[in-house]
């Protein structure tokens, strides 16, 4: 193979110029065009119907097609458990939807054990390695059959309202399905905007008007209780707030604290209830601030 | 019958403005064509507002004379929005008054209100051309004026209501008028010079820190004036650096009638808000910014995801040419102070290789231009909300060294290609400029009505913009294509929406214009109402959660893209 001499490809160098115009619009064509049809949405769509599990978690990716994937799956398949998940421990297995060849780092570390293609739509299973086995969701337990709610002494009623929602700055929608405090303050659940944006599926709890106890009946325990909880984004992004105490306890004796300060987002905790392994029975939490002022806050825990 | 040669004469003339005014024109005419299918932003219906109200004084004051002048008359007219300066705000009020009130020539108040945006951006490539033309050449200039034109930013915020591209168009046309100053040397340029400037100031506070540019060119062009006049014991100040500094704040307080009854009160007032102007939420590479310190890498990023990379290309070849003809002046100076040469610099005898004097120091002007244009955006301090916007004074600059960078590669090509008659260099020249232009046009062409949507296909397009992280829009405008795509065609009779984003007065003025169905309701929360949008941004995913709860589903009945990518969802009360 012969070199070609420097001061030839000087003299051409010029051509990159006209090369790099034509390539970026090459580029611009392929990726201006639709990376899915609809009827790849629907084949994707049937094909999840078929084969996922109720306890599957269902994605879509990138992160930014989510609402795309919500309006094509609809919100029997897109559900607000899922989408709104405040982990991914819990699911054994994940359906992720995706276009542009793209993953969830989520997934990093599971098993891929299958991969359909729809046209622009690629279908990816994955396997979690290490999966929990939640026994009780507090989350789904904040109704009157599972729960009592007291603001001080005073019970707090379930209602069936209208739900209370605004515009930007609002912080997270008061649900309609509530229990409702005499004086004010409320628990119920919600959809809590995280430090980062990120949609997590709560107890909202805000403790302004007082300390909230929340009374759940009939918590199967496990060796741990584990949870997250979060401030509302402009709540907490700006670190002036009072720290939010949450406290367990079960027949009296206490299971443990943990204190929410600004700026700790969504943040984990887990709890050791190898004590009460293997029960049922009742578990109390308590909500507390030492000043309420816009403490919009929410949590989630689970029995495992 | 021989036809007369369309051939231009070497020196730039009136022919040139021809030109210019020609290409202004097309892009005012394009803009024109798009601007029905772009709704308002936030800010527009404020300065629509500002606008009629500025106006009305002014004709008012033509038709009842003093009673005008009293300061409760001009207090209750120019409140509003009184932190901006009144310039375009009083010909977008004039504007609408006129074309559409008077004389019906656009159908759409909001077309009138915007149309001397839009002129201003015809303004910004007529200059644009000019000064390339002068500069280096008319293949330069053409170059220049419309890549500056085929930036997508740059088209979508020409088509607004608002001041970002005028103040682009008064910054090039101020630092041109000051570069033809210096040559002309006579008070007429330099008069010229302070009330450009004066229009600047009245137009937006960039102008504050024109004379960062202005003044220390002016000085370096007319050092050795003002050495001799300073050894004669005499003080020599240019002269348009005087006329900025008398005529240009004579011509803002002529224009700001606000200024008239407290003039200190109102600079005070609005150098205050600038300089304590509030944070919004703005994402960059996936975080929300909502306050300082504003990321270093912001400009840098968003410049080079939103710039045809062509364009950027050709910006580096030029402003590399331009730094290397500075390197060698430095050079060859630093070795005459070496040398001692005896005679000094301004009066050694020139080599072969230094580079061609350039009196007028255009390099110098154009660096200061750029320099000063997007310093700001490298302190931590400087909000960084307005996404591209706020730099754009610098982006005819960019463009002016993107047109050398074509001259230099044009040159290339020919000396490459030696044997090709006449004819084939020009066709050459043409597939050059086809393959240079093409992409800019065919992304500005598709980014519209989503210019704050669109990146370029070096990070991926719109898609690998999101897959960034970078911000998709703001202001809210995009709720008129939710409009065109399913609200009108499918929203129940009567319907009440939420609007997220989108201000009651843009609705108002969509629905005025027929952009939106007359019978839609707006509302101001999720849970009152039947339809329910929310414009993409990662800080309106709160808006999108509390719909979620209020309306018990979280799949959108329909969802806004472009490029697949999300820009609106809405959703429909189960």
């Amino acid at each position: 193979m012969s070199a070609i001499p420097l001061s030839r490809l000087q003299r051409w160098a010029f051509a990159i110029v006209p090369a790099v115009g034509l390539v970026e619009l090459v580029a611009h064509v392929a990726q201006t065009r639709p990376a899915a049809t609809e009827a790849d949405w629907a084949a994707s769509r049937a094909w999840v119907l078929a084969n996922a599990k109720p306890e599957d978690l269902i994605a879509f990716a990138p992160k930014w097609i989510d609402p795309v994937g919500r309006m094509r799956f609809g919100d029997d398949v897109a559900t607000l458990e899922r989408e709104a998940r405040p982990d991914e421990t819990r699911f054994p297995r994940a359906i992720e939807v995706g276009i542009h060849g793209a993953h969830l780092a989520a997934f990093d570390g599971w098993h891929k054990s299958g991969s359909q293609r729809f046209g622009g739509v690629t279908v990816t299973t994955w396997e979690n390695p290490s999966a929990a086995r939640v026994l009780s969701d507090l989350v789904s337990m904040i109704d009157p059959r599972h729960a009592h709610v007291f603001r001080g002494d005073a019970e707090c009623t379930w209602t069936h309202s209208h739900p209370e929602s605004g515009g930007l700055g609002y912080g997270p929608a008061v649900p309609g399905d509530r229990f409702a405090c005499p004086g004010g303050g409320f628990a119920g659940m919600s959809v809590v905007a995280d430090l980062d944006y990120v949609p997590h599926r709560c107890i909202y709890a805000p403790p302004s008007s007082g300390p909230l106890r929340i009374r759940f009946d009939g918590v199967r325990f496990g060796h741990e209780l584990h949870g997250h909880h979060a401030i509302y984004v402009e709540a907490e992004r700006m670190k002036t707030g009072a720290p939010v105490t949450l406290s367990f306890s079960s027949g009296g004796a206490s299971i443990g604290s943990i204190v929410h300060r600004d700026g700790d987002g969504w943040k984990p905790f887990e709890l050791d209830t190898s004590q009460l392994d293997g029960q049922t029975g009742e578990l109390t939490v308590e909500v507390s601030a030492p000043n309420g002022d816009r403490r919009q806050y929410c949590f989630e825990a689970d029995t495992r | 019958m021989k036809l007369p040669s369309l051939r231009l004469p070497s020196r730039v003339g009136w022919r040139d403005h021809v030109v210019g005014a020609g290409l202004a024109l097309v892009y005012v005419a394009w803009l024109l064509a798009g601007a029905r299918s772009l709704g308002f932003p936030r800010d527009e219906g404020v300065y629509f507002a500002a606008g009629s109200s500025y106006f009305r004084w002014w004709h008012a004051l033509f038709e009842r004379g003093r009673e005008m002048l009293q300061p409760g008359a001009i207090d209750a007219a120019f409140s509003v929005n009184s932190e901006h300066p009144p310039l375009m705000k009083t010909l977008f009020g004039a504007s609408e008054w006129l074309l559409h009130e008077k004389w019906h020539v656009f159908a759409d108040a909001s077309t009138a209100f915007r149309l001397p945006g839009m002129l201003t951006a015809g303004l910004a490539i007529w200059v644009t051309y000019l000064f390339g033309a002068r500069a280096w050449s008319r293949r330069a200039g053409v170059v220049a004026a419309i890549l500056f034109a085929l930036m997508p930013r740059v088209f979508f915020n020409a088509h607004l209501a608002c001041f970002d591209v005028p103040i682009t168009a008064m910054w090039t046309l101020c630092v041109y008028v000051h570069w033809r100053a210096q040559e002309k040397r006579t008070w007429g340029w330099a008069i010229a010079l302070g009330v450009t400037y004066g229009l600047c100031l009245a137009t937006k506070h960039n102008a504050w820190f024109l004379p960062a540019v202005l003044v220390p060119h002016a000085l370096f062009v007319q050092r050795h004036e003002i050495w001799r006049a300073l050894r004669a014991g005499r003080v020599s100040i240019p002269a348009s650096i005087v006329t900025m500094f008398t005529v240009g704040p004579l011509v803002l307080y002529a224009l700001w009638p606000r200024l008239w009854n407290d003039a200190i009160g109102g600079l005070q007032f609005w150098a205050k808000f600038m300089l304590n102007h509030e944070y919004y939420n703005i994402e960059f590479l996936g975080k929300n910014y909502f306050g300082p310190p504003s990321p270093k890498g912001y400009l840098p990023v968003m410049v080079l995801a939103t710039v045809p990379t062509i364009t950027i290309l050709l910006f580096l070849a030029g402003a590399i040419d331009r730094l290397g003809v500075g390197v060698r002046r430095m050079r060859a100076w630093t070795l005459h102070l070496v040398h001692r040469d005896p005679h000094g610099i301004s009066n050694r005898a020139r080599s072969a290789g230094d580079p061609p004097r350039d009196p007028l120091e255009t390099d110098l002007l154009l660096a200061l231009a750029f320099c000063v244009a997007i310093g700001p955006f490298f302190l931590s301090k400087t909000p960084i909300f307005g996404g591209t916007k706020h730099w754009m004074p610098a982006y005819p600059v960019l463009a002016l060294l993107a047109g050398r960078g074509f001259d230099l590669v044009a040159s290339a090509m020919h000396r490459a290609l030696p044997s090709l008659d006449d004819a084939k260099r020009q066709l050459a020249e043409t597939v050059l400029f086809g393959c240079v232009l093409v992409a800019p046009l065919a992304e500005t062409a598709h980014s519209h009505p989503f210019g704050l949507s669109a990146y370029v296909p070096l990070v991926g397009g719109t898609a690998g913009g999101a897959d960034m992280g970078l911000n998709r829009q703001f202001w809210g405008f995009t709720t008129q294509t939710a409009a065109e795509e399913y609200l009108n065609p499918r929203a129940p009779r009567g319907a009440t929406v939420f609007v997220d984003d989108t201000t009651w007065t843009a609705w108002s003025h969509m629905q005025e214009e027929g952009r939106v169905r007359g019978d839609l309701r707006v509302v101001g929360a999720p849970a009152e109402a039947m339809l329910s949008l929310v414009q993409h941004e990662l800080h309106m995913n709160e808006v999108d959660y509390d719909i979620w709860i209020a309306d018990g589903s979280d799949a959108p009945v329909y969802v806004v893209t472009h490029d697949d990518v999300p820009i609106v969802s809405i959703y429909g009360r189960r």
